[in-house]
């Protein structure tokens, strides 16, 4: 089944588009998750994923990373196609696919709890680039989360639950990607930590890259995105522009 | 019962049992393979030194004579060439039962099947082409013994035990400050993300193999110090490597170290203790890890660790 979908008129001229996926339909072993989904993200775009949990969302965007069980359908990265058909070996293609752009911080504290919270930071860096940079990229990134100057050293297993999200976070922050997947960057926190964190995500600059944030929270996104995806049971059900809900 | 020797010689089983648990704990958790030719590997390690220790001998006898040097370019042929041979051994593993199936369904199980079959076609191929006898290699630490505090000590034991805490110390300083050592323990913690922070599983796989190849290679010259070189002088440490992992709590290097010394200290004590004896040391050794395993089943390794998952 295909599904006619026209993308909404949010900014004109359109830009390039960062993220374009096609066709895609993935899963997990005999459990069929998304339905062939057509999905364009432009540069300079923030959107918004929402929908319930179990919907989706996380699939979609563990699909652009090759993490999950199955998939079949193009993606497209800026005009690279690192989509197609595979049947197993989640996350073999997930570094390549990494550094030709996409930064994704998953879902819940998928971190490195033995490492420091600046090794955890330098393991974001993986270009050479980035890598010779990693000091004054840190700098960056701790401006965005101030917190974390005074916990350096610190084991990121033993930060409190905000602080390991803001590492998580950052951690994807050390490169310079033109995509960023942030999947539920409230999952799990107080108000105030999560809105914080939504804060600056969105203190980000959006020049040259595109960022689309997975949240069940519509009121943290609300007004601050530039388009609002709806999914449900697998299949994308709503694009709206700008939203504000009060 | 003389307690202070069997300190010592529990000491330096815990040095060459450690060499062992290390390795497979550090490959179990940074590319998910219980590594059963981690045995093959000890062997393969033990003959090549003992190839090049042969071959290298009259050459040395005529360039430095019976000096010290001599010695020393001895010691150096041995430790290279079973380092070396541990790590080329290290590679053939990785290409073997790693490359063509980490990424396909029960990898774990997979890894475990391919690795138990090379480490027993290892075993048979060296038992057809050197035949079963054992075979000596040249004292790297020369005969004799001192004594510090009033504890005589072998040189070989005290040998062991140096260069393990140095080459240990050495490699895990190497995982804390190095790039690749801060990929392989970011691996370590969480594949997943490990991937995400755009580190490639395949690559950073064959520097793990290599150098825990390597520690087992280094264990295999330690322990024939002690005892000789034959096909299945592997089987012995992989078992209590892989018990002392487990004991540890598969993944983790302080538990590896510390069941490491416990082990090594069960060891030595009940092979001296009168009324037991060297015969029921695995026995005491079994009892004592299955014990422990099922009151803490995940190890000594959780009350070690200092941080929360």
């Amino acid at each position: 089944m295909t599904r006619a979908f026209t993308p909404p008129i949010s900014k004109s001229p359109r830009m390039p588009d960062v993220l374009a996926i096609s066709g895609l339909t993935a899963g997990y072993g005999p459990l069929r998750v998304l339905h062939e989904i057509d999905f364009r993200v432009a540069e300079g775009e923030r959107v918004g994923l929402v929908g319930l949990n179990g919907h989706g969302k996380t699939t979609l965007f563990r699909a652009v990373a090759h993490m999950t069980g199955w998939q079949s359908g193009s993606i497209k990265l800026n005009d690279t196609e690192i989509g197609g058909t595979r049947s197993t070996g989640p996350g073999r293609r997930t570094s390549a696919i990494v550094r030709k752009g996409m930064a994704m911080t998953p879902q819940g504290d998928a971190i490195f709890p033995g490492l420091t919270v600046r090794q955890h930071l330098d393991c974001g860096a993986y270009s050479k680039l980035a890598w010779r940079e990693r000091r004054q990229r840190r700098d960056m990134v701790m401006d965005i989360f101030p917190p974390l100057r005074s916990l350096q050293d610190a084991l990121v297993g033993k930060l409190s639950g905000g602080e390991r999200r803001m590492v998580s976070v950052g951690r994807a922050l050390m490169v310079d990607a033109s995509l960023y997947l942030i999947d539920e960057p409230s999952l799990g926190l107080a108000p105030k930590i999560s809105a914080s964190v939504i804060e600056a995500l969105f203190s980000l600059p959006t020049d040259g890259r595109a960022m689309v944030i997975a949240e069940q929270n519509v009121a943290l996104l609300s007004g601050r995105v530039d388009r609002m995806i709806g999914m449900h049971a697998g299949r994308i059900r709503g694009d709206v522009g700008h939203v504000g809900l009060e | 019962m003389d307690i202070l020797g069997t300190l010592i010689h529990g000491l330096n089983l815990a040095a060459i049992y450690g060499l062992m648990a290390i390795g497979i704990s550090i490959l179990w958790s940074s590319i998910g393979m219980i590594n059963m030719a981690h045995g093959a590997t000890f062997a393969v390690s033990g003959y090549a030194a003992w190839l090049a220790s042969s071959a290298m001998k009259p050459v040395i006898a005529a360039a430095f004579g019976k000096t010290l040097m001599a010695k020393f370019a001895m010691a150096g042929v041995t430790v290279g060439a079973g380092v070396t041979a541990g790590a080329m051994f290290g590679a053939i593993i990785y290409l073997l039962a790693f490359l063509p199936i980490h990424d396909k369904p029960n990898y774990p199980v997979r890894s475990l099947i391919v690795t138990l079959a090379i480490n027993l076609a290892t075993v048979q191929l060296l038992l057809w082409y050197f035949g079963p006898r054992s075979r000596g290699l040249p004292k790297l630490f020369g005969f004799g013994k001192f004594e510090v505090l009033g504890i005589p000590i072998r040189y070989d034991q005290a040998g062991a035990i140096i260069s393990t805490a140095v080459i240990l110390g050495l490699v895990l300083l190497w995982l804390k400050v190095s790039r690749k050592g801060l990929e392989i323990r970011a691996m370590m913690q969480n594949p997943e993300g490990a991937v995400l922070s755009g580190i490639s599983v395949r690559w950073t796989a064959l520097p793990v193999t290599m150098l825990t190849g390597a520690l087992a290679g280094l264990a295999a010259i330690l322990l024939s110090q002690t005892i000789f070189v034959s096909p299945t002088s592997g089987a012995l440490p992989l078992i209590k490597g892989l018990t002392i992992a487990l004991l540890g709590g598969l993944g983790s290097v302080p538990g590896a170290v510390a069941g490491a010394v416990i082990i090594g200290f069960l060891e030595a004590t009940v092979g001296a203790l009168p009324f037991l004896g060297q015969r029921y040391v695995l026995f005491a050794q079994f009892l004592f890890i299955i014990t422990v395993l099922i009151i803490r089943p995940r190890g000594l390794g959780g009350l070690l660790d200092e941080t929360r998952e």
